[in-house]
């Protein structure tokens, strides 16, 4: 029996920003801390998103966006995520979001918000405090 | 709770699928499970493709895929990257190179992690095969980790082994890399558009071709130039059966065996502890460990 | 460059360190490379003076291109601007004129940098964002109307689409009356490094650099003042990479590009000297003056002795520097002017030939005209104030900058040699090479932030509990609409025909193999749109949909 599984996290660049620095990071620091990390690139739509998250169960997904489309693409992610049936998975948003605009996105069902130079250890901790979200 | 899964696995529900092959991959009610799905259909070929990390598997894999659903067959594409030893941690990285097709029910693409050694693919993956093909899909294709070599595991699970090489700046093909071709029931000559792929494949041809080999098909693939894909697919299609030493299903039924095993002796912990201890502090070695195990099973 | 030192007193030194607690914080560079606590005559023992550093303006320039350097001519103060539609950057770039500014920068829009159009389902939320939109030639008229490029150098950061950029711009400029010989400028138009480290990518990586040599070749022949590429290391400084890497990359994109110019029978003084860079100016000062002249040093070496280039202006290196914008802060925004400043004192005293200074709001949105003017303030504080411009290299000679220049121009040789190994620059962006270098640098950076050995003010110390929120720009949705109604509305006026023809001819010169800039000039005059045009090409060079990570 596998005492401790690994929680499962969906790391998403939606949009056209090709920023990945932070992402990449963030990728392998929790893959450094136990987790199961999936990263499947640039340019998701948030069709491909949300079919990554169903396909791979996972129990959380991260939205980078650094460009300041958030107010576009988190809704329609959370939306897709709700049609879904997803809307158990946790969802996390890092990148240059406006403190106004914290807000808004919790009211969508986002979980947290990670501005940029969040340290890693501070998203670990938050990850390992929620646990998994699909399993008891 | 798992009924509830089940049934819904059977009404053909995506994401009871997905939820089905993480319980797998956590160990969790596979008795169960494994009584729910049948055993796997001979029909459903599955394609395991192996070959050193850099060698292009993922992208191969994705445009095979490809290939694959323009033909209309559904694909259940399962990818293995490596557990980290210390930390339990992965990065599962291939499907950024494979197709994304999020309108496309026909193809399914789950990331799995491999525990640490020397494991090829994740626990429990023939359990998984089984529940993809009851789930209807029509061909399966297995990535493994890095190279599979000596994996026989990788054997077992699949119908067909297609071995990877890409031409390397200038060696010779490498002994190492004759010990791959020994599994190989295809091989593919993968980037066979950089210079260095046609002698690579008269070599890897030659190595084949020594009298008492199996008949293997060597083939140049471009998965930047989109070619080579029809006789890729011909060949995996065309591959006879390997009678190894051990036929394949007697080999799975010994593997199957031992896991029960295991799983039947943890389950009594009060066996296994004393004699764990007794090897620690060297009274037993391994072999007489194992025998101990073994005799308070039977009893 | 041998001194007398009385080794005695240096040892008497010496033992007052040992004895000395270890230092407050980590002695490394910002890219973690270990620096000692003194630097003596010693450490220049053999460095001779006449061949490795010599004279500003004299081989191999380590010591700067010109002979008086700022004090004879100021560095051009050139800051980037753009956004919303070509008419409200037009208004800016007056705006910026009057201030004193003495080139123009345009800043594109992510849907333009990615080769696709304002009415693209993707662009929804981007259009006219992070910069202007463009999308035919006519956004182009209107971006430079009224303005005299003859007499102001302009500059286009642009790397995917380049190719059609420049057409519309030649295009525009020819049906204005103007030279194109007496066009002054840049286009960025660096490919590689978007394999690298930017990631705006269309082609794949063959067919991508295949396009940014057409706009050389091109302009070799028949735009001679104008620099058809900035070979650019700012953006891979930006993706995380260490300063040595971004010397290394840098160069290695530019022996690349030579290569692939020589490749098509161009001789190397013909176009070498219209080969300009772009460097980051990163917080740790001496490393950066450190850098920018090895970067000197390693290119006049390499065009001179191994591609045999005969003139001075092959063997010059040219770069355009802008300010780290990855070490700008959203904690405490107005901290960040001081960051620009001490940058800016970098870039200036490793002797740059353009600056952008990034403002203190960047990481928030686009710049309030109040933070762009105090950016360009800084630059003018620095030309008139400080006396950095007195004369030439100012810390040339200091036992510390020549080290770490020496230091760095050995390294940069190291990953050379490596790239040769892997068999050269294509080869190794397909192993990914490149990513996971920076990746991994990326990746030590941070730990050492998260573990406080590197402190950054506001961030991991001296944090305030309160943060005043600053005036930032908003960008009004209706450009979006506006934008894409004009291109619509545009779309419907021009010749289907003449559109279908001239992508056709685009098709099949690119199949053909020839040189494509021709056939986008004319497609340009038939309003194709950059989406279009992009497309077309693509049919023929292939698609990159994932970027190999």
């Amino acid at each position: 029996m596998n005492q401790n599984p690994q929680l499962r996290i969906v790391l998403a660049k939606v949009g056209l920003d090709g920023h990945d620095r932070g992402v990449k990071i963030i990728t392998r620091g929790l893959r450094d801390a136990g987790f199961h990390v999936i990263y499947p690139g640039l340019w998701q739509s948030p069709e491909a998103v949300v079919r990554t998250v169903a396909d791979e169960d996972a129990d959380w997904l991260g939205i980078s966006l650094l460009s300041g489309t958030h107010l576009t693409l988190v809704p329609r992610i959370m939306e897709l995520l709700k049609q879904a049936g997803l809307a158990h998975v946790g969802v996390l948003v890092g990148g240059i979001i406006p403190e106004a605009d914290i807000p808004k996105l919790a009211a969508l069902g986002v979980a947290r918000v990670f501005g940029p130079g969040t340290p890693l250890p501070d998203i670990v901790d938050f990850l390992r405090s929620q646990g998994s979200r699909t399993h008891a | 709770m798992l009924d509830d899964l089940l049934q819904r696995l059977r009404s053909k529900d995506r994401l009871a699928l997905a939820r089905v092959l993480t319980l797998i991959s956590r160990d969790e009610q596979l008795a169960e499970i494994r009584k729910a799905v049948g055993p796997k259909p001979d029909a459903t070929p599955v394609i395991a493709l192996t070959g050193n990390a850099g060698v292009g598997k993922s992208t191969l894999v994705g445009k095979l895929a490809e290939h694959l659903r323009a033909q209309h067959k559904t694909v259940a594409v399962l990818a293995c990257d490596p557990e980290s030893p210390l930390t339990g941690g992965a990065l599962l990285g291939d499907r950024v190179r494979m197709p994304s097709r999020p309108d496309d029910d026909g193809l399914y693409i789950r990331s799995l992690a491999a525990a640490s050694g020397h494991q090829a693919v994740a626990e429990h993956v023939d359990l998984m095969i089984r529940v993809l093909s009851a789930f209807g899909f029509d061909v399966i294709l297995l990535e493994t980790v890095g190279a599979g070599q000596g994996d026989t595991a990788v054997r077992s699970l699949a119908d067909v082994v297609v071995v990877l090489l890409q031409p390397e700046s200038g060696d010779e093909l490498q002994w190492e890399k004759a010990g791959l071709l020994e599994i190989a029931d295809v091989v593919v000559i993968h980037k066979s558009d950089l210079p260095g792929a046609e002698r690579l494949q008269s070599q890897v041809r030659e190595l084949l071709s020594l009298p008492g080999c199996r008949q293997i098909a060597v083939l140049p693939v471009s998965s930047k130039k989109n070619e080579g894909f029809v006789e890729l697919w011909q060949a995996i299609v065309a591959a006879p059966r390997r009678d190894g030493p051990l036929e394949p299903a007697a080999q799975f039924l010994l593997r199957r065996a031992q896991q029960v095993l295991a799983d039947r002796l943890l389950d009594r912990a009060g066996n296994v502890g004393p004699v764990v201890d007794r090897w620690k502090r060297h009274e037993l070695d391994e072999e007489q460990a194992a025998d101990e195990l073994l005799h308070r099973l039977i009893e | 460059m041998a001194t007398a030192m009385d080794r005695k007193l240096w040892e008497q030194w010496r033992a007052e360190i040992e004895k000395a607690p270890p230092p407050v914080q980590p002695a490394t560079t910002v890219s973690s490379v270990p620096i000692e606590p003194l630097y003596t005559p010693d450490d220049l023992q053999d460095v001779d003076y006449d061949s490795e550093l010599s004279y500003p303006g004299q081989y191999p320039y380590t010591r700067g291109i010109h002979a008086t350097m700022h004090r004879g001519r100021l560095w051009t103060m050139r800051q980037f601007a753009g956004f919303g539609t070509a008419r409200q950057t037009n208004e800016r770039f007056h705006f910026l004129v009057q201030r004193g500014q003495t080139g123009l920068s345009t800043a594109f829009d992510l849907p333009t940098l990615m080769g696709i159009d304002s009415d693209d389902p993707r662009s929804i939320g981007e259009v006219g964002r992070l910069g202007v939109a463009m999308d035919t030639i006519d956004d182009m008229r209107q971006l430079f109307d009224k303005i005299d490029i003859e007499k102001l150098s302009v500059s286009m950061t642009i790397n995917a689409p380049a190719m059609i950029v420049m057409a519309f711009y030649l295009a525009n400029a020819a049906d204005r009356g103007f030279d194109w010989k007496k066009l002054r400028g840049t286009i960025q138009n660096d490919t590689l490094k978007e394999f690298h480290a930017q990631n705006e990518i269309y082609f794949p990586p063959e067919p991508s650099v295949r396009m940014a040599i057409d706009v050389i070749e091109f302009c070799t022949h028949h735009v001679p003042q104008w620099n058809p590429v900035s070979i650019s290391g700012y953006h891979i400084r930006e993706a995380g990479s260490t300063a040595v890497q971004e010397l290394a990359f840098t160069l290695a994109d530019g022996f690349h590009y030579i290569d692939e110019c020589l490749a098509r029978g161009l001789a190397v003084d013909q176009f070498a000297g219209r080969l300009s860079f772009f460097f980051n100016a990163h917080n740790d000062l001496f490393e950066e003056v450190a850098k920018y002249r090895a970067a000197r040093l390693l290119w006049a070496d390499r065009l001179r002795n191994h591609y045999g280039a005969k003139q001075e202006s092959s063997w010059k290196l040219r770069f355009h520097a802008q300010t780290a914008g990855c070490s700008l802060q959203d904690k405490q925004p107005e901290v960040n002017l001081i960051r620009v400043a001490y940058q800016a004192l970098a870039a200036v005293l490793g002797g740059c030939q353009s600056l952008h200074t990034n403002s203190m709001d960047e990481v928030l949105a686009l710049p309030s005209e109040h933070a762009v003017t105090l950016a360009l303030r800084t630059q003018q504080v620095l030309a008139h104030e400080t006396g950095v411009t007195n004369t030439a290299d100012p810390l040339g000679g200091s036992y510390f900058v020549e080290t770490l220049t020496r230091q760095m121009e050995a390294e940069a040789r190291k990953y050379f040699d490596r790239i040769d190994e892997l068999g050269g620059m294509l080869p190794a962006i397909d192993r990914g090479f490149f990513r996971r270098e920076i990746a991994e640098a990326a990746f030590v950076y941070q730990r050492e932030v998260d573990a406080k050995r590197k402190l950054i003010v506001g961030v991991n110390a001296y944090q305030e509990a309160e943060e005043k929120p600053l005036e930032i720009l908003s960008i009004d949705h209706a450009v979006e609409s506006e934008q894409i109604a004009t291109l619509r509305k545009r779309n419907g006026e021009r010749s289907q025909d003449d559109v279908a023809r001239t992508l056709d001819a685009v098709r099949r010169t690119a199949e053909a193999g020839q040189n494509v800039m021709p056939s986008l000039i004319d497609a340009a005059r038939a309003r194709v749109t950059v989406g279009e045009t992009m497309g077309a090409l693509a049919d023929v060079l292939g698609r990159c949909d994932t970027a190999v990570v």
